[in-house]
């Protein structure tokens, strides 16, 4: 895969970390799962690579529907701050993605370009979760991750297996909707989808 | 296909073909059919697991479905736990005030939810390779997930957000690591994720070793290991009592049979003595960190999800031991703790309605008030503490001999140490709830007391029978195929 790509994949990562309005972000994992798309039709060479292309486009379009309906269904009366500002958010993704790169030797992609990415977008993932307070940016976090996982299976050479890339889409799509009633029985219960409500059971 | 095949597709057919039946039968007949398909579902967990083994050697090892003594026993137990779980759950429906859905959809939606789980935790320790284990996995979560959050209040919604977005976070790095397994197996395809092609791993040994580890990792907050347990307590508390018993005695261990079934896959690449480390060290963290909440005074559910993540710690540690005595008290533990932690939450039922206030604080003087119930959970908690003669005392005993046999006597002594202050913990908590200071004094039916009162008796001789198996079970054919696994 094109350097370029996976770079503008990272990159497309890095704004869902630290854009603030919910549905620019969405807007930007459904584009970075779309790029995806893309590459994986390009480099398709038998029928399974391109049912799999099109499992993912499927997976891409449900969720970003999914997404939008959710950004419609819970208006949030004021903005959910993120207890982190969004340099600090992209310094700490940063941050950790180059960790992670250190720690992590070679693991077998197609070009080290690709195994940088693979981590980053991982990184961004896990920071995404642990700093933005909007639920819907948690599951948004989540998807991150699996955007990530899905360029790892991209760059893997060899044969990979369409029955495990289908039931990945599908098990992440079904957490998503789980996630999604989730949120909404939050925002109906606390009057906002601010995952910082959510820090009453402590020991 | 062999009989034991057909067996395993009968058993993964009929929970979730319940599962269908009772969201199409009318309102009415909902409970009848749940009861119905639990019996079936659970007689046909125990034939398979009684064919698995009775013979250890007859494996069935297959691209989609494993039949090994290892699955078999994890049938066993997710079909004993899920079986008792559906009994009881109609007592818990007709106490349950709230729900996430309206009255008259609560009962069909929980059922079809408890039968989803309950198939794919059956399900989980048939796997025949790694990436529908995975699947599986964390198909769990989605199911459990709304279980967690089913009374639709405020803190049972945060524990089931904590959950589902904690360990899908931990299954996407477990998932990083499946990805790195099948760019290292030649052939690729599903083949190459299969158990046995994992120990044809022919990439460098570090990129193994990163996939183990990540998969170990990833899969630890879905097992509970510490220090990714945060959902854990949260979750346990939180769920509705037959799913509490179900998550602890059923889930954990199931995810824990396919870090196994990874550690022995993986230990000729990336060195036995490493693999098995990994997971004493998680064992060991897991034991430090639950030891000090077992001393503190805490909500009933909540003391027996931190008793969880102490066993998980005991099960590393026996796995990461793998010797004959250590691999004996994994079996004994895995049925002793699902049996007296499944009986434990299942008490939480008539607890709550006798007194509400448990659900947030501790118990004490249930025995004065309540005899029957408090025998229940002094049963529960005095065979988890691992008071003699209890089978948890036989296979903590088993697990740490295991681990000075291995050659690993700082583990096993720290263990040791460990073990005795978390027992120290929880026989004051036993006292303080049976023969504390009692609160209420009301008389009245408390719903599901009988047939809480009918699991501890069963429970009582199901424990009793498997402490005096401690003393044979080492030296048998069964755990030698247990330690070789499927390769």
């Amino acid at each position: 895969m094109n350097g370029a790509v996976i770079w503008t994949l990272v990159a497309m990562g890095l704004v869902v970390v630290t854009v603030r309005r919910r549905s620019m972000a969405v807007g930007f994992l459904t584009a970075q799962a779309l790029v995806l798309v893309g590459v994986a039709l390009h480099q398709a060479t038998s029928g399974a690579d391109v049912v799999a292309a099109v499992v993912l486009a499927a997976r891409a379009i449900a969720l970003a529907a999914l997404f939008y309906t959710l950004v419609a269904r819970t208006r949030e009366s004021r903005p959910v701050r993120a207890s982190v500002a969004p340099l600090a958010r992209a310094g700490a993704a940063v941050t950790l993605a180059l960790v992670l790169t250190w720690l992590v030797p070679t693991i077998g992609l197609a070009s080290r370009n690709a195994e940088r990415g693979v981590i980053a977008l991982v990184a961004f993932g896990m920071v995404a979760v642990a700093v933005r307070r909007a639920t819907l940016f948690q599951i948004m976090g989540v998807v991150l991750v699996e955007n990530g996982l899905a360029l790892a299976a991209l760059e893997l050479p060899g044969v990979s297996s369409l029955a495990i890339e289908i039931g990945v889409a599908l098990d992440l799509t079904l957490v998503v909707l789980v996630a999604a009633v989730f949120h909404e029985r939050i925002f109906a219960e606390f009057g906002s989808g601010d995952s910082a409500a959510l820090r009453t059971l402590r020991d | 296909m062999t009989s034991r095949e057909l067996l395993a597709v009968a058993l993964l057919l009929a929970p979730a073909l319940t599962a269908v039946l009772v969201a199409l039968v009318p309102r009415g007949l909902v409970t009848r059919v749940a009861l119905a398909g639990a019996l079936v579902t659970g007689g046909l967990a125990f034939a398979l697991a009684a064919v698995a083994l009775g013979d250890p050697n007859g494996l069935v090892v297959g691209t989609w479905i494993v039949v090994d003594p290892a699955a078999g026993l994890l049938v066993g137990v997710i079909g004993l736990v899920g079986l008792a779980s559906v009994l009881v759950s109609p007592a818990y429906l007709s106490s349950a005030r709230s729900s996430l859905v309206p009255a008259s959809r609560s009962e069909p939606l929980y059922f079809v939810l408890l039968y989803c789980f309950w198939a794919i935790l059956l399900a989980v320790p048939l796997a025949g390779n790694l990436g529908a284990a995975w699947l599986l996995v964390e198909a769990t979560t989605a199911a459990s997930a709304l279980l967690v959050g089913f009374s639709g209040k405020a803190r049972a919604l945060e524990a089931g957000w904590k959950y589902l977005i904690l360990t899908s976070l931990g299954l996407g790095v477990a998932l990083l690591g499946v990805v790195l397994l099948a760019a290292g197996v030649p052939g690729g395809g599903l083949g190459a994720l299969s158990w046995h092609a994992l120990t044809t791993y022919s990439a460098a040994e570090s990129g193994a070793l990163v996939a183990y580890l990540l998969l170990l990792a990833g899969l630890a907050a879905k097992i509970g290991f510490a220090p990714v347990h945060n959902w854990l307590p949260d979750a346990h508390a939180e769920a509705p009592p037959p799913v509490s018993a179900l998550l602890s005695a059923a889930l954990l261990p199931a995810v824990l049979v396919v870090v196994w079934r990874c550690e022995r896959a993986l230990a000729p690449v990336i060195g036995v003595r490493t693999a098995e480390s990994a997971l004493i060290a998680f064992g060991l963290v897991s034991l430090l960190v639950a030891v000090p909440f077992l001393w503190q005074a805490m909500a009933w559910k909540r003391l027996l999800a931190y008793s969880s993540l102490e066993h998980m710690g005991v099960l590393a540690l026996g796995i990461g031991f793998a010797t004959p005595l250590a691999i004996a008290g994994v079996v004994i533990h895995v049925v002793g703790h699902a049996i007296a932690k499944a009986l434990g939450f299942y008490a939480a039922t008539p607890l709550l309605a006798h007194d509400p206030r448990a659900g947030g604080h501790e118990v004490t003087g249930i025995g004065r008030t309540r005899p029957a119930l408090g025998a229940s959970m002094g049963l529960s908690l005095g065979a988890l503490s691992g008071l003699p003669p209890s089978p948890l005392f036989v296979s903590e005993v088993l697990i740490v001999a295991g681990g000075f046999e291995a050659g690993r006597s700082w583990a096993a002594a720290g263990a040791a140490v460990l073990l005795s202050l978390g027992f120290l913990g929880l026989a004051h908590a036993l006292l303080e709830t049976t023969v504390g200071k009692a609160h209420r004094r009301e008389a009245g039916r408390l719903p599901g007391l009988r047939g809480v009162g009918v699991l501890a008796a069963v429970s009582l001789v199901l424990l009793l029978v498997l402490a005096a198996a401690g003393f044979w079970l080492p030296d048998t054919a069964l755990v030698d195929a247990l330690r070789q696994g499927i390769s």
